[in-house]
């Protein structure tokens, strides 16, 4: 073998190392929507079928009807998170980018331990508190919770992007009589439009995708987020394996809307997160 | 940036002092025109900073210290709807080292953190080399591999649990078509198998995080540091071991630190994939912890276990801070 032809093997053995990855990779979910359009019969048949076998709309019909509206209370508790998040992170990431406060590295170091908290710890007392101040089993009480993913992290990634744009575009602006709001709102924010629009994505899919606040601060009966809708059909004996992977194949939506529309956005994200830090 | 910038930046704020000095009196005597350009600079600042510091504060602040008061209480199904019970001294405390499921689960903890990072760093690993390589499709490759990253963690932890299962499930029908089982393994509902099955499942969650931070930190190996290697002779293994890993160092330790964070705060997988069984033999501090509060009411034991987890999670924050002061030292006003 010449040393090229030696070469293009070993790339196309790469390619083939790279392809079994992301078999495994993406099985699983190819497994949900394959396992989302099978019979109850098949699915309890005992035997795994790699593909599609007798393919049925039945389980999607059944969720549609059980599902709609958790999808929707899910939409809210995303979109809310998203919108939380933006306004409590996107004014104090600039106040910590640009300006010279004696309170930020308190606060830079404060956000940084927050990101270890586990959950389970603040669901803990959430639920007392919320119990306390009426926020049990609310919208607002969820979110705020929900925004314990998302907060930490769009501080930290926007005050990185922030620290990137010059200083003389804000000096320009108070030089032309914009009051510190203005410069803000009418120029950072316009500038900052991929960082921001990055934190919302996340913010949402925190949101879309929490369960363990769904799981502690509501009671599991007016308010019902796709998370909670789909671990109520595992039941104890007998899963109806169906609905379980139509309704996952609906709360999975969201994650291939933003990987199709939003990609660089995420993938900026998922890096910046961690080098921030 | 540097004095270039700042002498910009002296001259702008002065003419914007200067300014603001000119229009102030016919103003009259306003409370904001009272205040120089600086004051009102720090104000403005501290206005933009306020509703994060009083949501790090409720949202953070509060339940800590609040589970540090729960810890210490005699709580009761009866006592939910009052913000603090009698006094337990360290009654919880106790009940949790006494506890064997507690410590069962405490243990679990560290075995399921240390497996995960050790399988999910080598695959990681070996994956962002992989994508180092220049080979057709691996653009593709790269942006497909952080799907698992974005689904619920809850969905995964259901897909997990309908693969694993006994009779129908893919990884039992796998293992027997190609002759590596004879008959289906009960990996969900044998005591000494379920540890693992988690831990498979939490490696397959977290291989893309390692692959993503690790491929972007080879990424900047310089490219003369390389070929120095390859001329001096070095061998792929000793180029890895002795020029590589060390140039990238860094990005390892806070990728491992991070892992660290994320597992020992594993619930939504365990509790879909076993709910902590079978015999709660995979029960991790998390799930326990839910299981005191939320399922037994006693919230005062679920606090002191929390307490044991949060410490423990705690351990590697100064290390986090101080793999983090780049970060922080920015924020001294230094880069102004």
């Amino acid at each position: 073998m010449t040393r090229l032809q030696r070469s293009r093997a070993l790339r196309w053995l790469c390619t083939l190392a790279a392809a079994a990855a992301l078999i495994v990779v993406l099985f699983p979910v190819y497994a949900v929507i394959v396992g989302s359009f099978e019979s109850t019969e098949t699915l309890f048949s005992g035997t795994y079928y790699w593909l599609p076998h007798a393919p049925t709309l039945d389980n999607f019909r059944t969720v549609i009807q059980a599902q709609s509206a958790n999808v929707l209370t899910s939409l809210i508790v995303g979109v809310g998170t998203a919108v939380l998040a933006l306004v409590v992170a996107v004014p104090a990431a600039y106040a910590l980018a640009k300006y010279r406060l004696r309170v930020t590295v308190v606060m830079v170091s404060a956000l940084l331990v927050a990101q270890i908290v586990p959950s389970i710890v603040l669901a803990t007392s959430l639920f007392i508190i919320f119990h306390w101040i009426h926020l049990v089993n609310t919208y607002p009480g969820l979110i705020i919770a929900d925004g314990t993913y998302a907060i930490p992290f769009a501080i930290l990634v926007l005050r990185a992007f922030l620290f990137s744009l010059p200083d003389e575009v804000m000096q320009a602006a108070r030089v032309d009589g914009a009051s510190e709001w203005q410069t803000f709102l009418r120029i950072v924010m316009p500038l900052a439009r991929s960082a921001v629009i990055t934190v919302a994505v996340f913010a949402f899919l925190n949101g879309w995708g929490d369960f363990i606040f769904a799981l502690t601060i509501l009671n599991g009966a007016t308010i019902v987020p796709i998370t909670l809708g789909i671990y109520t059909y595992l039941g104890n004996f007998s899963t109806d394996w169906g609905a379980v992977m139509a309704s996952a194949a609906f709360a999975m939506v969201p994650a291939a809307v933003m990987l199709a529309v939003a990609q660089r956005y995420i993938a900026s994200g998922l890096t910046a997160g961690s080098v921030v830090g | 940036m540097g004095s270039a910038n700042m002498k910009i930046g002296t001259s702008a704020a002065l003419q914007a002092q200067a300014a603001k000095r000119s229009v102030s009196p016919a103003r009259g005597p306003g409370e904001a025109s009272r205040l120089s350009g600086r004051q009102r600079r720090q104000l403005a600042g501290w206005l933009f900073l306020t509703p994060a510091i009083l949501y790090i504060l409720f949202a953070f602040g509060l339940p800590i210290i609040y589970n540090v008061m729960l810890s210490f209480e005699q709580t009761s199904p009866a006592t939910i709807a009052d913000l603090t019970a009698p006094f337990a001294g360290l009654a919880n405390y106790r009940f949790v080292l006494d506890d064997p499921t507690s410590r069962a689960a405490i243990v679990h903890t560290f075995e399921f953190t240390a497996g995960s990072l050790f399988g999910q760093f080598i695959i990681g690993f070996a994956l962002a080399l992989l994508f180092t390589l220049r080979f057709p499709g691996r653009t593709v490759a790269r942006s497909l591999i952080i799907v698992p990253w974005l689904l619920p963690l809850i969905v995964t932890g259901i897909i997990f649990k309908f693969l694993f299962q006994l009779e129908g499930g893919a990884v039992n029908q796998l293992l027997m078509d190609v002759g590596l089982a004879h008959q289906p393994i009960d990996w969900l509902d044998d005591p000494h198998l379920g540890l693992l099955t988690i831990l498979i499942a939490n490696i397959w969650l977290g291989v893309p995080f390692f692959t993503l931070l690790l491929y972007s930190a080879l990424q900047d190996v310089p490219v003369e540091v390389k070929e120095a290697a390859l001329m001096d002779g070095a061998g792929p293994w000793q180029r890895l071991r002795l020029v590589i890993v060390p140039i990238i160092l860094p990005v390892i330790e806070v990728t491992l630190l991070l892992g660290f964070v994320f597992t020992v705060k594993v619930f939504d997988l365990v509790i879909a994939l076993t709910g902590g069984g079978p015999a709660n033999a995979t029960q991790l501090i998390t799930t326990w912890s839910y299981n005191l509060s939320f399922q037994e009411f006693s919230f005062g034991e679920g606090a002191a276990l929390n307490n044991v987890l949060l410490v423990l999670a705690m351990i590697c924050a100064p290390l986090y801070l101080l793999l983090s002061r780049g970060s922080l030292r920015r924020s001294s006003g230094a880069g102004k």
